[in-house]
């Protein structure tokens, strides 16, 4: 089983620590849930993964990729296994849903052809199937924008499986929708990770849901690791302790 | 569902280049026709183009050879600038002045018989649709070559573009009657004739600031035809070939019009916080 | 308590009307000031102008058609007749064309090469620092240059006619434009191009998916309005030998061709209306579109 393994992760902005030492080994195939308040550095966590943030101290490794070293076309192939989904869905408002979708595909492989906005008609069709997983090839030729936004977070969601990734990071990816979209999002999340088997590093605020669908929580507080376990070992005063006085 | 169930469901999607996007594909095509039709028309040679800028080689040198440095006559390049920058300002404060009754006149608010009005927005349109260029042109004939005729060429076309925008900033205030200034862009401001003008000052200063820094570049220009300054001063040199005081000239310009730019960016962002 | 407040604020406007009021003398006399400095320095005063303005009327005279109402509609040789004052218009018509096709094909190449360098003249997309510096401010110099000096430099290299204005306004165009551009760049949201870059897209793709999308209408818009102004343009570079009307408005002026400038300058207004009114028409469309 390959594992994602993150030593002594720091990272320094300007004059804060937002991550401050954090030692943790990930394990294919589960669901990670990444708690704690605003500000304790899961979101910088998360992007270190992916190289959107680089890290200042310590190393990130997955397999024998050197994750915080690569750089260029091995970084970007690293990218292209390592999805993401953000709190804002980041899709692209003025293009279609297909084209949104079409565009996780650039990563992995890509050709001339695709910067004049022509895909091929097995991308296309890959497309069409990602999008029908989560009921949404209705809605293939609307504009992003014109979307809910659950909607629009599960075309994110479907746009990520074009990258056939091997890890999907989530980053705070329901904070911005209604109980009732962010449960189907969750669960959409869940399924792909039941029957794909992708590994799912998961941001949330919310501690009810992360005890509800993860296997596994981490929580931060002041870029430090002080939680690591699974959801029923969460005792009632380390969750005070990782939310400051409420328990969500 | 097999592929071919998928590419029924969905047929647009699978539709060739030219059927999904046909505006596009239009556009490329007429604007690719377009340019063959015009290297056609315009004779538009490759060589004639090489030689010319062959031709170039030697004048871009000598505008960065700057041997006889100080022998060049800098009294005149500083009377020319001097002479462009009062050129602006002179026609800028004329302008902005005269523009205000006229702005009135044209517009809905003040005037409510449409034929008089109608007229003076002609009048108005007529001057804005002549170049200041022209203008200068028709004064020099006027009045003589040098600076006077910049000025009022400035002065009328300036009249033309701010008597517009003052009469509709005048339309588009509400339907109070309108006794004093209204100024564009800003808010609406209903007209008391002593609480006006305090009011209204900030924003006409700043709008005045924005047109000096434009009329300092057409003064510029207008020099080029004969209206005085330092446009003239540069023509005369590249008339010469004297290319190095050119661009010393040209530098000297781009200097002036950012220094300017600035000074009236900073004066205009205080006049927002007072 | 209150009392000692009021006394206060009343202090403090009083300050602040003090204040006001020496700004506003400042400026007044700083005005004053500058008014009898320019006028000395462009030695104007009342009595040039007023022997300039019988001058001026006696120009304009001469310059405006001597229409008669009864044979306004008769033939070019008849003196009075509107085809007497515009027998020359199918050379004007031709000019026209010219010049209309000197701003399209600037335009055009222009607006190509200012989206090209757009992307290195702004801070978010730049690749470096040293590219966004040299593009930058080689924009900003073809922007600052007056067009009419480039036409002047390239009518001396390529000889008289349109080539030279087209060239001078297609680098004028690249300078403006792609300072605007890049500022639209600058300004733009950057999720969708987040998106991108974790997905493992390169450069371009960001460029292409994450960024052209949301600022295409405002570079429509940006090109169409420069279009407008480039159309004002070509109308004058004539008078440095750059071709178009203005080359035949220069000649009529000055040799004196009185009725013909008039002819001219209306044609040119016409023009310049008309391009205005489809050029606003276009980008309103534009803009509602999205």
């Amino acid at each position: 089983m390959k594992s994602l393994r993150i030593k002594n992760l720091k990272k320094k902005f300007k004059n804060t620590i937002a991550v401050n030492g954090i030692n943790i080994e990930i394990d294919e195939g589960k669901i990670i849930g990444i708690i704690g308040r605003s500000g304790a550095g899961k979101s910088t966590l998360l992007r270190m993964i992916n190289r959107l943030v680089d890290p200042t101290e310590g190393s990130i490794e997955f397999d024998d990729i050197k994750v915080s070293s690569i750089k260029g076309r091995a970084l970007r192939k690293w990218r292209s296994e390592c999805a993401m989904i953000f709190q804002q869905f980041n899709l692209v408002e003025r293009l279609d849903v297909l084209t949104n979708v079409l565009i996780g595909s650039l990563g992995r492989n890509y050709n001339l052809l695709n910067l004049f906005g022509i895909f091929s008609k097995e991308e296309k069709i890959n497309a069409l199937k990602n999008l029908d997983r989560f009921d949404l090839s209705g809605i293939a030729l609307q504009k992003a924008g014109t979307l809910s936004g659950g909607q629009q977070q599960r075309v994110a969601i479907a746009r990520a499986l074009m990258q056939k990734p091997r890890i999907l990071l989530a980053d705070e990816p329901i904070s911005s929708l209604d109980p009732k979209n962010a449960k189907r999002v969750m669960d959409d999340m869940l399924k792909i990770n039941r029957e794909d088997g992708i590994t799912i590093i998961c941001n949330l605020h919310s501690l009810e849901v992360a005890k509800k669908y993860c296997d596994r929580l981490i929580g931060l507080s002041d870029g430090k690791v002080v939680f690591d376990g699974s959801p029923e070992a969460l005792t009632t005063e380390i969750s005070k302790e990782l939310y400051d006085l409420d328990n969500e | 569902m097999t592929d071919k169930d998928i590419m029924n469901l969905h047929p647009q999607v699978f539709y060739p280049l030219w059927k999904r996007s046909p505006l596009f594909i239009l556009t490329l095509i007429s604007i690719l026709t377009y340019l063959i039709f015009s290297i056609n028309y315009f004779n538009f040679s490759l060589n004639d183009l090489l030689n010319g800028f062959s031709k170039m080689k030697p004048i871009l040198i000598s505008m960065v050879t700057w041997n006889d440095f100080f022998t060049w006559n800098f009294n005149s390049i500083l009377i020319g600038i001097l002479q462009t920058l009062s050129m602006a300002f002179l026609g800028t404060i004329a302008a902005s002045i005269v523009s205000i009754p006229l702005g009135l006149l044209a517009s809905r608010q003040v005037v409510k018989i449409s034929l008089p009005r109608f007229i003076i927005r002609r009048f108005l349109d007529f001057i804005r649709g002549v170049d200041i260029l022209i203008w200068a042109l028709i004064f020099v004939r006027a009045f003589g070559l040098g600076p006077l005729s910049g000025v009022l060429a400035i002065f009328v076309a300036d009249t033309g573009t701010l008597s517009k925008l003052y009469s509709e900033a005048a339309d588009n205030s509400d339907n109070k009657p309108i006794e004093g200034l209204v100024s564009s862009g800003a808010t609406k401001i209903s007209t008391l004739r002593f609480g006006l003008i305090p009011q209204v000052m900030p924003i006409f200063i700043s709008q005045s600031l924005y047109f000096f820094e434009s009329n300092s570049r057409s003064a510029v220009i207008l020099g080029i035809v004969g209206a005085g300054g330092i446009g003239l001063q540069l023509s005369e040199r590249m008339k010469a070939q004297y290319w190095d005081q050119a661009f010393f000239i040209i530098l000297l310009i781009l200097i002036m019009v950012a220094v300017i730019d600035r000074v009236s960016r900073a004066l205009r962002e205080k006049l927002i916080n007072e | 308590m209150s009392e000692s407040l009021i006394k206060n604020h009343n202090e403090r406007l009083k300050v602040l009307i003090r204040k006001r009021r020496f700004w506003n003398i400042f400026l007044s006399i700083g005005i004053l000031l500058g008014l009898i400095f320019s006028s000395k320095i462009i030695d104007i005063n009342a009595s040039r102008l007023l022997s300039g303005l019988p001058r001026l009327g006696d120009y304009v005279a001469q310059i405006l058609p001597s229409l008669e109402t009864n044979s306004l509609f008769l033939d070019s040789k008849t003196e009075g007749s509107i085809s007497y004052w515009y027998f020359n218009l199918p050379k004007y018509l031709h000019l026209l064309f010219e010049t209309f096709n000197m701003a399209l094909v600037a335009t055009i190449i222009g607006s190509l090469i200012a989206l090209f360098l757009s992307f290195f003249a702004a801070k978010n997309t730049a690749p470096n620092s040293l590219i966004y510096f040299i593009t930058r401010r080689t924009l900003e110099f073809f922007r600052g240059v007056p067009e009419i000096i480039f036409a002047i430099l390239f009518v001396w290299a390529l000889g008289i006619g349109p080539i030279a204005g087209i060239i001078a306004m297609m680098l004028h165009t690249t300078g403006s434009l792609g300072k605007l551009f890049s500022e639209v760049h600058e300004n733009s949201d950057v999720r969708p191009r987040e998106a991108l870059k974790a997905s493992g897209g390169n450069w371009f793709s960001e460029m292409k998916f994450g960024l052209l999308p949301q600022v295409l209408p405002n570079l429509i818009s940006y090109i169409l309005l420069r279009f407008e102004i480039n159309i004002r343009a070509s109308t004058i570079l004539g008078f440095v030998g750059a071709g178009g009307i203005g080359q035949e408005l220069y000649l009529v002026i000055n040799f004196n061709y009185y009725e013909e400038v008039s002819a001219i300058i209306f044609l040119i207004i016409l023009t310049v209306i008309s391009i205005d009114i489809l050029s606003g028409y276009l980008r309103k469309n534009i803009i509602e579109a999205e």
